[in-house]
């Protein structure tokens, strides 16, 4: 397929769009830093090589102004303000840039006590998609380009924040891959799909970097990490590996915003945002529930109805 | 190096019968830490005992295994043995060889095998336990009992008699309940307001109750011996330390017809009224919705002819905090009331029946106001249609009750008594009136209770048929009943003027609200759970809270006070001490590694779990985490299970413990 065609199917979104975002950031976070109404603001400056962004936090209205946002921002910014990076943040009010998966995210974070409403200024973003692993040349979104997350996005505009950044362009329906990919393991046999995850999980070399990217992942000592007694082995073997995967997926049930940063920070290539999918899939036919922007106070794993499904006993 | 000793019971024949238990205690000498082990008949009577000290002291031992029966039997029995003999008691544990073992087994060979595994496991589960000392806690003595009819009355009573302070806490502006509505009481036919009456003075008048009349629970936290209850006292629009009762405003109310509640709606009432001419306190309330003051901020009537200047239109609900030991629920019941299926409920109402459009049938509340000498008609059995003397009547029995089918499967128990007691009341107030019963069967256990069924049917003339009514409809004005007679296989047609249904028994209007409040359990038709059926009838499985009649089940005045009796025995047992011991079984959280995601907190059926605010020198908090108060943890575990970074842990139950346990299979 070429660029046109491309183009005509609606997948490359205008820079336009990204450059009115970008402005709305820049100058919402300018205001709220001069006002004093915020100590710092977490967003994204641009990268040391062209078309990239990085992660920062800034605290002076200079920096504020040079703030960005484009299709190369994908990290989940939430993950600053968890425990598990607790001195990266001055004091105070904090200011945060946040696309939808981010949102449910900081929603997660305020239903388990980790983080307050009052503490936050949001700048929500009315946000078209970030690319996935492997960007395109010059940095535009393209079909071929944007993360698979955002081909099935549920959370395009953002709810419950301070600001809203940015109008959000005509979107045009993308294949959803990953709901494909998963029906296609729903498929298999029982046999097959477990030899399947065998597979991947064999590959995991236990460098940790999807329980360093998770914004849930914030203990101060893992489950996994713990000898006494040792509950998950930590060498990369296949046992402790299958048992780490499946300790950190059910510990994500019903907690995962689905930013996927987990999958795209994993340096095999582990398809780990299926099993977040699964599970909430699970969730959501279990006990209707869907992680959403606005926190909850229980969530369905720490609560007990009469009513809830018990199918599951046999 | 631990030394256990490990101490396998035959329990008669019961374990030997299927287990060789002489092998498992050769067996369970070759693990390593046991320093001594045997069998013996009976390890729970006096010498196995004996045998079980002495080892201690003599082979010096660390640890007990005791495999025997469930730790539900007799834990508590080593445990002593063990303290008695200078060990810490929860270093002593139980391994189930009888239950779980060789009464569920019958092949010999395995089932020893099994008892060996077992027996292992609670090895190397003591050789990881830890020495536990009991916790004590405090002791307000103070009860709250929630309801004023006759449960929360004797309950009130008796707690008082004992020389405790007792809070009664009354929904309704007066407390008598429903057996202050009831003309007369089986099985003896003595006039219910003559008896009831004066124990209502009595807690008016005692100088260890404190009644809040009007009051509802808001909120109950804490734990036994210490809860914070908070009450609100509703605004009744008099104030009560100034009123004297008088009646003057009752008279001067120029709004007067409104349906009395207290006569079922049956008589009438002013805006500002008192229940009943006997109510307890005797202060009048406003009823805000009918009252034109309140409605139309024009009348004033009441406060203008008030000697003392006790109405107050401006008063607002007040919120009262008290510290309560022990809670005594006592909410009672309330009578299916209910001709269609209500959205989104099991029950399926009674519409074929006409009920709620035929005026002339009532339930049997309204008929114990239609019989009582200070109810609407002045004792006069007259129809609410057209207040004539009704000449045939029908009374309907297990109406909602025993009818799966429409929602309700249980036997409201009161029903066959009370309808036996009406066609009495009939019989005796209209002579040349018949009295029909239908009915599925006659339930009449307890003293002179058949005696009195058998009165109603042979001395009194009432007609009992046993079948059940399938339609009634109005004609003219009679009401057509038809019903089957199922002992003689006929149809049957009564042209009645009057029908009485003895409706279900149904637990009080919020019982599961104020459940929640409470964190009792409710049965699904939410009526109160007890801690157990036969042995525990008035606990309930949160400790400090105990039940009182008819919000517990159905159940007619001799049983509802001899279990408000009983509850308010479990009070005085409590406040006999000054401190409360408790198994140290409690979860602990390692304050260093929780990061304070209350995921615990969420699940905890106790609401044991806090926040702490972990501080550093200088005073700055710097971080708040979960603290698990020992006096109100139960010891189930959930915290543990949920725990993402297992920073929770049950002592006597960690994972430790659990995973030295797995790793011996």
């Amino acid at each position: 397929m070429n660029a046109k065609a491309q183009k005509a199917k609606g997948c490359g979104i205008e820079p336009a769009y990204y450059d009115a975002v970008t402005q709305a950031i820049r100058s919402e976070a300018v205001k709220v830093l001069k006002e004093g109404a915020v100590s710092a603001v977490i967003g994204y400056l641009p990268g040391r090589r062209k078309s990239a962004a990085v992660p920062a936090v800034v605290t002076t209205e200079e920096e504020a102004g040079r703030l960005i946002f484009s299709p190369a921002c994908v990290n989940n910014l939430s993950l600053y303000l968890t425990k598990a990076k607790k001195g990266i943040l001055p004091g105070g009010k904090i200011g945060i840039v946040a696309k939808g998966c981010d949102l449910r995210a900081l929603a997660g974070l305020m239903g388990e006590s980790q983080i307050k409403r009052d503490d936050l200024f949001i700048i929500g973003i009315n946000c078209a998609g970030v690319q996935g692993a492997v960007a395109a040349g010059n940095g535009q979104l393209t079909e071929a380009s944007i993360a698979k997350k955002c081909r099935e996005c549920t959370a395009h505009t953002p709810e419950g924040v301070d600001f809203v950044a940015g109008t959000l362009p005509h979107l045009d329906g993308l294949t959803p891959l990953e709901a494909e990919e998963l029906a296609r393991i729903e498929a298999m046999p029982q046999a097959e799909r477990w030899a399947y995850w065998k597979e991947q999980f064999s590959r995991c070399i236990r460098c940790m970097a999807c329980r360093q990217v998770c914004p849930f992942c914030y203990c101060e000592q893992c489950l996994c990490d713990k000898n006494r007694p040792q509950a998950v082995e930590s060498s990369p073997r296949p046992a402790g590996n299958t048992a780490w995967h499946i300790v950190r997926a059910m510990h994500l049930a019903g907690r995962c915003a689905g930013c996927a940063e987990c999958e795209r920070s994993c340096p095999m290539d582990i398809p780990l945002n299926l099993l977040n999918r699964r599970m909430a899939q699970e969730l959501k036919e279990l006990y209707d529930y869907e992680a959403s922007m606005a926190p909850q106070e229980k969530g369905p794993l720490n609560q007990y109805k009469e009513d809830d499904d018990q199918s599951f006993i046999k | 190096m631990s030394r256990i000793g490990v101490f396998v019971c035959h329990c008669g024949e019961n374990i030997s019968r299927t287990v060789d238990v002489e092998q498992v205690a050769a067996a369970a000498g070759n693990i390593p830490g046991v320093a001594f082990s045997c069998d013996y008949k009976y390890m729970c009577s006096d010498p196995g005992q004996n045998l079980l000290k002495k080892a201690i002291a003599e082979h010096n031992l660390t640890g007990v295994v005791v495999a025997a029966c469930s730790p539900r039997m007799h834990e508590k029995t080593f445990r002593k043995a063990a303290g008695a003999a200078g060990l810490n008691p929860y270093v002593c544990e139980m391994a189930n060889i009888r239950e779980h073992c060789s009464w569920v087994h019958e092949n010999r060979e395995m089932a020893t095998a099994k008892a060996s595994d077992i027996v292992h496991l609670m090895v190397e589960r003591v050789k990881k336990g830890k020495s536990l000392a009991p916790i004590t806690v405090p002791v307000t003595k103070k009860a709250l009992v929630i309801g004023g009819g006759i449960a929360g009355i004797q309950a009130a009573l008796d707690i008082a008699d004992a020389g405790h302070q007792v809070l009664v806490v009354e929904r309704e502006p007066s407390i008598g309940g429903h057996m202050a509505q009831l003309s007369e009481t089986f099985p003896t036919l003595d006039c219910s307001q003559c008896i009831m009456t004066p124990k209502m003075v009595d807690v008016a008048n005692h100088p260890n109750i404190t009644l809040y009349s009007y009051s509802e629970i808001e909120k109950v936290e804490g734990y036994i011996g210490n809860f914070q209850v908070t009450v609100r006292k509703k605004a009744r629009s008099v104030d009560e330390s100034k009123c004297t009762g008088c009646g003057v405003c009752i008279a001067k109310c120029p709004k007067k017809k409104i349906p009395n509640e207290f006569d079922q709606g049956h008589g009438m009432r002013s805006a500002i009224y008192v229940p009943f001419p006997q109510a307890v306190p005797n202060t009048p309330v406003i009823d805000r919705e009918n009252c034109t003051m309140f409605q139309s901020g024009k009348c004033g009537v009441c406060a203008k002819v008030c000697g003392p200047g006790a109405v107050d239109y401006q008063q607002e609900d007040t919120l009262t905090v008290e510290s309560i030991g022990a809670i005594v629920v006592a909410t009672g019941f309330k009578l299916y009331s209910i001709d269609r299926k209500p959205e989104g409920s099991m029950i399926q109402g009674y519409g074929e029946f006409g009920y709620g459009t035929i005026p002339d049938i009532v339930d049997g509340m309204t008929f114990e106001r239609l019989a009582s000498a200070s109810g609407p008609t002045g004792g006069k059995i007259l129809r609410p249609s057209d207040g004539k003397e009704p000449k045939q009547i029908v009374f309907i029995q297990c109406v909602g009750s025993r009818a799966r089918e429409k929602g309700i499967s249980y036997c409201s128990k009161i029903c066959c008594m009370y309808t036996a007691k009406h066609t009495m009341l009939y019989h005796h107030k209209v002579h040349d009136g018949q009295a029909y019963v239908f009915f599925m069967d006659a339930r009449t256990p307890g003293k002179g209770y058949d005696e009195f069924w058998r009165r109603a049917v042979e001395e009194e003339e009432a007609v009992y048929i046993r079948g059940m009514v399938s339609r009634m409809y109005q004609k003219g004005d009679k009401i057509i009943v038809m019903g089957s007679d199922t002992l003689v296989g006929v149809q049957v047609e009564i042209e009645a003027d009057m029908v009485v249904l003895a409706t279900a028994v149904q637990p009080q209007e919020g019982a599961d609200l104020l459940a929640q409040k409470l964190g009792i359990s409710y049965d699904k038709y939410n009526f109160y759970s007890e801690a157990h059926a036969k042995l525990k009838p008035v606990e309930c499985a949160t400790a400090g809270i105990y039940l009182a009649g008819a919000c517990q089940g159905p159940k007619d005045i001799p049983d509802t006070v001899s279990q408000a009796s009983a509850a308010a025995a479990k009070v005085m047992t409590l406040f006999a001490k000054d401190q409360l011991e408790r198994d140290p079984v409690v979860a602990k959280v390692n304050e260093k590694y929780c990061v304070g995601c209350f995921a615990c907190k969420k699940v905890c059926p106790y609401g044991a779990i806090e926040e702490k605010e972990i501080k550093d020198r200088q005073g700055n908090v710097v971080k708040v985490i979960a603290y698990v108060n020992p006096g109100v943890c139960g010891g189930c575990g959930t915290c543990q299970a949920t725990c993402p970074s297992k920073t929770v842990e049950l002592d006597g139950y960690t994972d430790e413990q659990i995973m030295a346990m797995i790793e011996t299979l």
